[in-house]
């Protein structure tokens, strides 16, 4: 028997409360539900979500409280001091087992073609809580439309829904949208879209994990897989800088999805349709397989062992460099690089090949400070006002906009969308003088333009945080650690060189005897930047590439080395506010040669400087060495540089 | 004892429906006096003197329900409940039709003592004439100067607008009603926050009956404890019942509560129709459980009839003869809470619909003996589960028939016919 006394416990604003006899104290307000869960009891819920008001219309939950004589939504209620909570007391029992005989009434049971099956919250709770057979007869139930294609990514199946809420209530509080309705009464209710009209939301994909049957499904999940056959990787989105966390979800060697995973201070467990439908590109197997080498530029290539082609590329290397400088060598790399690779990349140039031509991204936009990077997605919550500057942030970022949303709407937040131009003393009469925290969001090209509004605003008495949004997964990253012209790792200051364009340029002018690149192709995917790249392709003698596509960079490589991509690989990548997260191979690698770590550690060590780590967890070591915000971070936090150099 | 006539004095007046008919029969003195002598928490508490009691169906004191407002939340709205959609429940459209301007006087004052300035009149979709003549007769007080800035003199001011549903009957329930009037679903909120503290657009609102308001004129003139002194002791004051069925006389009879049952149905309804005899009867409404001939003693008092069993609700009384068959009336009122049903919750919005499937079959004399234990169990699971009373009470009526008739259900079990109301069709097959 369970000692169910309440404990004398000192005011601490917290409540003690039993749940099935187990005693837990918890803070003033908690709900009913949180608690029980805090106790370890599982309450079935449908309806209730933990990012979502309560609304307490599916009745799953209903809870016998002491201080009730009716039983209670636990979703709903809030606990209060001394409060018994029974779980499965008989009437408790009872009232689930009512409860799911009633949502199975209308529904098809159609669960061995359901995408939902096996990670279904009905089937669960049904195995757990439910009635074993139906008294309703099979032939009364009431038919909609299945397979409702609501746009190009979600199919709607009117007859499973059990009308919980969760979607419409998600297009309501999450993003603001209201693309998803209730229609008709009674038993003839169903979630549909405004006159038929098709779901434009750029947040579509969150719809089928919020639903907790499979009424709202992903067109491109359809019929694909079983949960138990899929394979669950904990990695992040490599869409964008705001290193929102997923799960990588594969099967047979192949991404079938990527599913949401709840960081509440980064995503809250919201991913945007770019990023969650941008898997299959990952899947291309369209790839470089083996090391080639061209003794010279449109030679033969010749196919050699990755020993082979590191030992060509240092040689090729050395010619450069005793003939024209160590100032003829250029190394770009790529914001889709993990930070261990882009630390040996740094180094290599830095130290080894020592020349000062090193960038991560063709553009160079001024003003570049540890300073811009303070503001917390997370913070936006608790600052007075927020600006962002121009669409750029949210169009980078998607998921921005619902963090933006919820601090807005929830928190009392005043947003001001100025355009990217806004002049200091605008900003300024836009947020209004005073006191309180102002965060200032923009993207790389307004830098310039937020640093003056930041001033501006601190000197009209706010305490100011700038964000600003980077490019490609590990652009904050690659600045971090010093892969970018004139600024080393820390924001220390370098020795000046050229940017990543005006490296293209100088190479198209023949100015570059030979040029590194880490996953370059990634820099000029298309339109004039891919013109560009090409002729300084076509111009520079020497190409050491590690590439993992097959294009214009790999076509023209003198040594060519093949890459892994960002599903293949162990490693860190930094989010645009400094978030250091894992990245984990979720797909066996395409090629048997090294990781990129692995390669450049050799590259060193053919070039003279040996002694270098080769796995991604050594080189981390040496990372959190040099750089001390990066130790602070751990696995997870923030890199601050606050008090870094300018 | 007959009719006590204090609401529906005026009732059939020559030109009561227009505002000089109503200042003839002394209308909107009670409003006068009002503002001229009482403050708003003196109203107030004349009002909890009173012991006037919600005439909607939950008899909440009236008083005490203003008092919840916060004090220092403005601005505050006063809602009036005139979406009347109980099952057999006339005496609203009785009390609009009957004196028009006695609702805005109370509306006024009611709206005067918790500081609203505006009152909303909600009323029901399907009286569509009524509706008509209210926006008639408050642009007619409005012009002559009880409703607008600075009513009478005073530094009071209040706006009336009236608002028409759309035919739901959950639009009834207080907040489902607020929703509707927001433009939103009619669907009943989660509650707390109560619509004292939180109601209409976000602010503090009282929801009040039109019975309850017209009350408030009266109680005014004459003092609280003068309506005290009427009724019984928890009961105060008189209340309309609408009473239909099998009766003589069916219509609206205002009566003293604490007077017997049996007095309303013998001497203003005239008795059981056609000489028959009283099978059973509904003393509020399609919500409320079956009483039987014995409980024709009963007071018009809602202590006594809620310890019979069942509830004046809002005062709509239904006979039925003893040609009657109980199984028949109790799917009809199932079907009613099946089609009314809005959905939001689980236990109404499936178990109405099983419910209903029950009782078709029940009906139809099809259903298996043990079915029966099925739909006692599925209204169990229903009954204090919603998340609104719709629910609930769909589930009272038929209980409380299957308990007092029980024999009448069981005889449809597998009759393939009813066997109250068609009792030789099937010795003709034989």
């Amino acid at each position: 028997m369970p000692d169910t006394r309440p404990v004398e416990q000192p005011e601490d604003g917290r409540v003690g409360v039993t749940v099935d006899g187990r005693a837990v104290r918890v803070p003033k307000g908690t709900l009913v539900l949180d608690a029980a869960t805090q106790a370890g009891v599982h309450i079935p819920v449908y309806c209730a979500h933990p990012k979502m008001d309560p609304v307490a219309v599916c009745r799953m939950c209903l809870v016998k409280l002491s201080t009730s004589p009716k039983l209670q939504p636990a979703c709903a209620t809030v606990v209060s001091d001394g409060m018994a909570v029974e779980t499965r007391a008989p009437e408790v029992v009872k009232e689930q087992e009512g409860v799911l005989e009633f949502l199975l009434l209308n529904h098809p049971l159609d669960c061995p073609v359901c995408d939902r099956g096996g990670e279904c919250d009905l089937q669960d709770f049904t195995q757990r809580y439910g009635p074993p057979t139906s008294r309703f007869p099979i032939t009364e139930k009431v038919h909609f439309n299945k397979a409702l294609r609501l746009s190009d990514r979600i199919e709607l199946d009117q007859e499973r829904c059990i009308l919980c809420w969760r979607c419409t209530r998600y297009y309501e509080e999450i993003t603001g949208e209201k693309e998803l309705v209730l229609q008709q009464r009674g038993v003839h209710t169903l979630v549909a879209t405004f006159n038929g009209q098709p779901l434009t939301s750029e947040f579509q994909g969150n719809l089928p994990e919020v639903c907790p049957v499979g009424a709202l499904t992903h067109v491109r999940y359809r019929f694909v897989s079983r949960p138990w056959d899929l394979q669950r990787t904990a990695s992040i989105c490599p869409e964008c800088s705001y290193g929102c966390n997923l799960n990588v979800d594969s099967r047979d060697f192949e991404i079938k999805r990527f599913a949401s995973r709840d960081n509440p201070l980064v995503d809250d467990m919201w991913l945007c349709d770019r990023g969650r439908y941008s898997f299959p590109r990952w899947n291309s197997t369209d790839r470089v397989r083996r090391p080639l080498v061209r003794e010279a530029r449109g030679g033969v290539p010749v196919a050699v062992t990755l020993a082979g082609a590191v030992a060509a590329a240092a040689r090729q290397l050395a010619a450069v460099r005793e003939e024209r400088g160590p100032g003829a060598i250029a190394v770009l790399g790529s914001p889709e690089s993990t930070n261990e690779e882009l630390w040996l990349l740094r180094r290599l140039a830095r130290e080894v090949l020592g020349t000062p031509h090193l960038d991560h991204q063709l553009e160079r936009f001024a003003g570049l400070a540890p300073a811009e990077h303070d503001l917390g997605i997370a913070e936006t919550e608790e600052c007075r006002a927020v600006v962002v500057l121009g669409e750029e942030p949210e169009h980078r970022a998607p998921v921005l906009r619902l963090r933006l949303f919820k601090a807005e709407t929830k928190r009392g937040v005043r947003v001001h969308r100025l355009p990217a131009g806004t002049a200091p003393a605008q900003a300024v009469e836009a947020v209004g003088t005073g006191p309180g925290l102002v965060g200032v969001i923009a993207d790389e090209t307004a830098r310039a333009g937020a640093a003056e509004i930041a001033a501006a605003l601190a000197a009209a008495g706010a305490t100011v945080k700038r964000l600003t949004v980077t490019r490609g997964p590990n652009g904050r990253g690659a600045k971090d650690l010093g892969v970018t012209p004139g600024l080393d790792a820390g924001y220390r200051a370098a020795a000046e060189g050229m940017s990543g364009r005006e490296i293209l340029e100088a190479a198209a002018a023949g100015r570059v005897g030979a040029l590194v690149m880490l996953n370059g192709a990634a820099l000029a995917v298309d339109g004039d930047d891919r013109d560009l790249l090409e002729r300084a392709l076509a111009s520079v003698a020497v190409l050491v590439a590690v590439e993992s596509r097959p294009g214009p960079v790999a076509q023209s490589a003198t040594v060519l080395i093949p890459g892994h991509s960002l599903m293949e690989k162990l490693g860190t990548i930094t989010s645009c506010e400094g978030r250091v997260q894992r990245v984990r191979a979720a797909l066996p690698p395409a090629t048997a040669t090294a990781t990129e770590t692995g390669v450049l550690s050799m590259l060193a060590g053919a070039l003279g400087s040996t002694g270098w780590p080769s796995d991604p967890i050594a080189v981390h070591r040496e990372i959190v060495t040099a750089v001390p915000a990066y130790a602070q971070a751990g696995n997870g936090g923030r890199a601050l540089f606050r008090g870094a150099p300018a | 004892m007959a009719e006590h006539r204090l609401l529906t004095e005026h009732f059939g007046m020559e030109g009561i429906q227009t505002l000089a008919g109503y200042e003839r029969a002394g209308g909107y003195q009670g409003l006068r006096r009002a503002l001229r002598e009482l403050t708003p928490d003196d109203l107030v508490a004349q009002v909890k003197a009173s012991g006037l009691r919600g005439r909607g169906g939950a008899g909440f004191p009236t008083g005490t329900k203003w008092s919840f407002l916060p004090g220092d939340v403005h601005p505050r709205y006063l809602c009036v409940n005139a979406d009347e959609s109980e099952p057999g429940c006339f005496k609203d459209r009785a009390l609009i039709e009957g004196d028009p301007h006695q609702l805005i006087e109370g509306t006024l004052i009611a709206a005067y003592a918790i500081q609203a300035p505006i009152a909303f009149i909600y009323i029901r979709g399907e009286y569509f004439d009524q509706r008509l003549l209210l926006e008639r007769c408050v642009e007619e007080a409005r012009a002559a100067g009880y409703i607008g800035r600075g009513i009478l003199g005073s530094d009071f001011s209040c706006d009336v607008i009236v608002h028409g549903g759309a035919g739901a009957y959950i639009c009834g329930e207080e907040t489902a009603l607020l929703d509707s009037l927001e433009g939103r679903r009619g669907q009943p909120r989660l509650k707390p926050p109560f619509p004292a503290v939180k109601g209409l657009y976000g602010q503090p609102t009282v929801v009040n009956n039109v019975e309850t308001l017209s009350n408030l004129p009266h109680i005014v003139l004459r003092g609280g404890s003068w309506y005290a002194s009427l009724g019984t002791e928890k009961s105060k004051g008189t209340r309309l019942f609408c009473c239909s069925g099998h009766i003589e006389r069916p219509g609206t009879y205002e009566m003293l509560l604490g007077t017997p049952i049996r007095e309303l149905l013998e001497e203003e309804c005239g008795g059981v129709w056609k000489g028959r005899r009283l099978k059973a009867f509904q003393p509020g409404g399609g919500s409320m459980q079956v009483l039987l001939p014995e409980h024709l003693d009963l007071p018009l008092d809602m202590e006594a009839v809620a310890q019979a069993g069942s509830a004046l609700g809002a005062g709509a009384m239904v006979f039925m003869d003893e040609t009657t068959c109980m199984v028949n009336v109790s799917m009809r009122l199932v079907d009613f809470y099946h089609h009314e049903s809005c959905g939001k919750c689980s236990p109404c919005r499936e178990g109405t619909y099983f419910e209903s499937d029950l009782m078709h079959r029940l009906e139809r004399g099809v259903l298996a003996p043990e079915e029966l234990t099925t739909l006692s169990d599925i209204c169990d699971n229903m009954n204090g589960k919603c998340f609104c009373p719709l629910g609930d009470t769909a589930t009272w009526f038929v209980m409380s028939a299957y308990a007092a008739f029980r024999d009448e259900f069981e005889a449809h079990c597998g009759a393939g016919r009813c066997p109250v109301r068609e009792p030789r069709a099937a010795e003709a097959v034989a």
